[in-house]
């Protein structure tokens, strides 16, 4: 494939030419409540073309049958040609790579019958069926695939890899009368077979927790000590700070440029932040990103200061600094774009309890359900949440959701805990019509001084 | 057609199959920061194929179509249909038990989906658009990014019980959006243009215009009001409330047993002006089409008429179960089963949907005239995190993305730092009024709304 490839590189009269191919075989099971709703095994492959001709723009092609290469790469080139850019757009250097990475396949989910995938999900389905006659409905799924990527690029890089992925998900719905509540466990691996099994615990744990929060009153709204899990916390740096990062956000807008001036202080110096796409064993680790440049560590806020951003190779070009490996595409259909990988909070020093130690009253948000951020607005809503009461872990709450502004928040955490830990979560990111992502967020448990906590926001406003 | 494939499906697997053939291609212009920065074009063919086999479902799929002279043509080549048949049949081996009949050969409506000028159109006549609209909305201290999309698809469905479909259809996608940063004050404000034709010159002035006035509006910065207060909803600011509803108007909802809707079929749940339908016949859309993914004949469905809860959509499956029919709302992908959806929905004061069509209304007002009762109130255009936590209930609370202050009948400025909540079931009972601003907001068409009592927090 690669000599395919390379051999039509040469037949671009483009200045920068690159090719991906990719062939990707998945298989999905999903089951709702004790019913299975699907098994299906997909075939999926297609090539991305992307070219540069002089003082020209992107000319992208993309495709799903591969004796078109030939003709896409012709007509990525004529496409660049049309489009007339100026200053001209310029790649920042990498040095050419040639690599053959089978990444760990971890039990090569495609020597497992879909029955077997099916049992699986069924037994871990059956778990969440089982805590309670409460739960009412589940939605439980699995998902594997294993794609085969081929990379070259007109400057000499050419790469194959083989790529696994295994994703894990159960949602339990618990009802009683007219109140409904959900408990989520999800799990995604960039690993394969071997790697989910022995994970009922985190199931049940899930459904444990929906038939417990129909019993739970709801947040009452107001500003709180907030202190943030592992979870929430990478949820959080990845939504609230990890985008904005992205310099495809900043690189040709001067005002966003100036906001995010490398030396400006972000928060207190307890916090460093991160994003790291060579982190071993990750869901967001790749060697490469898909412009053929190696992935690698990239501290974004030193002792609370930013430090660095997330770039490709034309982001980093046009501000002068270096490519980070953070252009990703989430397939062929794609052009790469700036993307986060592994995003982190560093570990900090103390436990939990010395976070919650001096809060008289406070909540502890646990889980996420989601989040948005629309810069600097962001909302997050938890799994769950228990109060602090006296320094104490109290009452479960729910309901809890998080909204605040990026900058007041970031720099009123004034407290991180050395319990950092990765959260492989299933699911992924979004941006620019991309999604889901693989990526991964680490965290300690975080502890911000002061922030809104939705909820019950009419008693508040009584 | 997709007979090779339904051909061997017939011969192999007893209670029938059905397909879906999809072509599509795309063709797409960005503008970035101000400057137009890429071309695109894509082309991706692939089949998808449902078999029922001694009782039980099967789903296979593929993009890996092309015939043997390379090119995708309009059916599956003879050396992927056997395979493709073979991943069907097994996923049918352990699939879920259903008696699935699939319909027969019904008239189809007639509905135009392909628009020539939309189709021919060239790349420079999309970077035409494109630079049009950002001479219009660049200014001082902003910046602008606009996209054009356009597709031409090719759509072909047909089962083993002798109905098929096939239709061409044309859709335009044009957004752009404004950018404005002061300090930390970061402003973007986008609207964009769906629709299956390319727009006409009065719509793109309607979005440049659509675009200015929230901008201007947003320049000033007020403090945010408090407490239960009446609020206008813009048509793209309406989501929070109407997806609770549309959620639980699902037939899957329903069988689920999930939906507040579930056993209300037939009561006034809702303000007595509150109608609710969904048009997949509606010309110039791009959702419109002649029949659904499974080969049911595309009509309007009626979900709920002046308050009362009339019908919920289904699929093929979806209906089996809940013995009911299909209302023609099976949607399918090249990869996974049909699941249930809307087309086009459209929100009308009293059933009367009046001229509905238009992208936007004219002349454009802000509020759609609903602002000058207002003493002191809240005007919400975008809200962060709709779609988040437990939505069917109808409990919402969300900060505003993008939302002004209106006092004494008029917007007062913008505000940020401001949250508002309810429970929509709790406020569509009780609408205050419909503004005379209907429009299309991707594939809903809606007037602003004015609710009373919504709860507004500052933080």
């Amino acid at each position: 494939m690669i000599d395919r490839l390379t051999a039509a590189l040469e037949r671009s009269r483009a200045d920068y030419t690159e090719i991906r191919v990719e062939r990707t075989w998945s298989t999905a099971v999903g089951f709702r409540g004790r019913r299975l709703e699907s098994a299906t095994a997909s075939e999926d492959q297609g090539g991305f073309v992307r070219a540069l001709a002089t003082g020209g723009g992107w000319g992208v092609a993309s495709f799903t049958s591969l004796d078109r290469l030939d003709a896409m790469v012709a007509r990525a080139v004529e496409l660049s040609r049309a489009v007339r850019v100026t200053p001209s757009i310029r790649l920042a250097e990498v040095a050419p790579h040639q690599a053959d990475a089978i990444l760990d396949l971890d039990g090569d989910v495609r020597g497992v019958p879909i029955a077997e995938k099916k049992r699986l999900l069924e037994a871990y389905n059956g778990e969440l069926l089982a805590v309670s006659d409460r739960v009412v409905d589940t939605v439980a799924s699995y998902r594997d695939e294993v794609s085969e990527y081929w990379y070259v690029n007109s400057e000499g890089t050419a790469l194959h890899e083989l790529r696994p992925e295994v994703t894990l998900s159960g949602t339990a719905v618990a009802r009683r009368d007219g109140t409904i509540e959900k408990g989520l466990e999800s799990i995604g691996l960039r690993r394969g077979w071997n790697s989910v099994q022995d994970k009922a615990a985190g199931f049940r744990k899930a459904a444990e927790r929906a038939v417990q929060l129909l019993d739970a009153p709801m947040v009452t709204g107001a500003a709180y000590p907030v202190i943030l899990d592992p979870e929430l916390a990478g949820v959080f740096i990845h939504e609230a700070f990890g985008h904005l990062s992205e310099a495809d956000f900043v690189y040709e807008n001067p005002q966003a440029r100036e906001m995010m001036t490398l030396g400006r202080r972000f928060g207190k110096p307890a916090l460093n932040v991160g994003d790291n796409g060579a982190a071993a064993g990750l869901r967001g680790t790749l060697p490469f990103d898909d412009e053929g440049t190696p992935t690698q560590d990239t501290p974004l806020i030193k002792e609370g200061i930013l430090v660095g951003r997330l770039h490709s190779r034309e982001t980093a070009a046009t501000m002068g600094e270096r490519a980070t490996g953070n252009a990703r595409a989430i397939s062929f259909r794609h052009p790469p774009i700036v993307r986060m990988t592994n995003t982190y909070i560093a570990n900090g020093r103390g436990s939990f309890d010395d976070l919650i130690r001096d809060v008289k009253l406070g909540v502890y948000a646990c889980g996420a359900f989601g989040g948005q951020t629309l810069l600097e607005n962001f909302s997050f809503t938890a799994a769950y949440g228990r109060m602090i009461r006296d320094g104490h872990l109290a009452e479960l709450v729910k309901d809890v959701v998080l909204a605040g502004n990026l900058f007041q928040t970031l720099d009123r955490i004034d407290h991180i805990a050395g319990d950092f830990r990765w959260n492989q979560m299933g699911g992924g990111c979004g941006k620019g019509g991309q999604a889901p992502l693989p990526v991964t967020e680490g965290a300690p448990h975080v502890r911000i001084e002061e922030a809104l906590v939705g909820g019950d926001v009419a008693s508040r406003s009584r | 057609m997709i007979e090779r494939l339904l051909e061997l499906a017939r011969r192999r697997a007893d209670g029938g199959a059905d397909a879906l053939w999809r072509q599509v291609e795309r063709t797409s212009v960005a503008f970035e920061w101000g400057r137009l920065k890429a071309a695109g074009v894509s082309e991706e063919a692939g089949a998808n194929l449902r078999v029922s086999h001694r009782g039980r479902i099967g789903v296979a799929g593929t993009t890996a179509v092309a015939g043997t002279t390379g090119v995708a043509t309009d059916d599956v080549g003879a050396q992927h249909a056997a395979p493709l048949l073979d991943r069907g049949l097994a996923s049918a081996a352990l699939g879920e038990e259903l008696d699935l009949v699939f319909p027969a050969q019904a008239p189809l409506p007639a509905v135009v989906t392909f628009f020539d000028r939309a189709a021919n159109a060239s790349l420079d006549d999309l970077i035409g658009i494109g630079r049009s609209l950002l001479e219009q909305l660049e200014r001082e201290g902003c910046r602008v990014n606009v996209t054009i999309e356009r597709e031409t698809a090719e759509t072909r469905v047909a089962n083993s019980a002798g109905a098929a479909g096939a239709y061409r259809s044309t859709a335009i996608g044009v957004s752009a959006e404004v950018w404005r940063i002061a300090g930390d004050d970061v402003l973007a404000i986008g609207d964009a243009f769906e629709g299956a034709d390319l727009p006409s010159d009065a719509a793109l002035a309607a979005l440049v215009g659509s675009v200015n006035a929230r901008l201007e509006h947003a320049l000033r910065v007020v403090a945010p009001p408090q407490g239960a207060l009446p609020v206008v909803f813009t048509p793209p600011g309406l989501s929070a409330l109407l997806l609770p509803v549309t959620q639980a108007l699902s037939g899957k909802a329903v069988l689920q047993g999930i939906s507040p809707l579930a056993a209300r079929v037939g009561e006034q749940v809702f303000d007595s002006r509150f109608s609710l339908t969904d048009d997949p016949l509606r010309a110039g859309r791009a959702a419109s089409r002649p029949l659904d993914d499974e080969c049911v004949p595309s009509r309007t469905t009626c979900l709920v008429e002046r308050g009362v809860v009339q019908r919920f959509i289904y699929d093929l499956e979806t209906a089996a179960r809940a013995r009911a029919q299909s209302t023609g709302h099976g949607q399918r992908t090249i990869f996974g089963k049909p699941v249930p959806g809307y087309t086009n929905i459209v929100l009308g004061e009293g059933g009367t949907l009046g001229d509905v069509g238009a992208q936007h209304a004219a002349p454009l007002q802000l509020g759609g005239g609903l602002l000058t009762e207002i003493r002191d109130g809240l005007l919400v255009d975008e809200l962060i995190g709709v779609g988040q936590g437990n939505v069917i209930g109808g409990a919402f609370s969300h900060p505003v993305a993008l939302a002004y202050r209106v006092e004494g009948g008029a917007i007062s400025g913008r505000v940020k730092d401001a949250a508002v909540a309810g429970n929509a079931y709790d406020l569509w009972k009780r609408v205050g009024g419909f503004g005379n601003d209907a429009r299309w907001a991707g594939s809903r068409y809606t007037p602003s709304v004015l609710l009373d009592g919504v709860s507004v927090a500052r933080r």
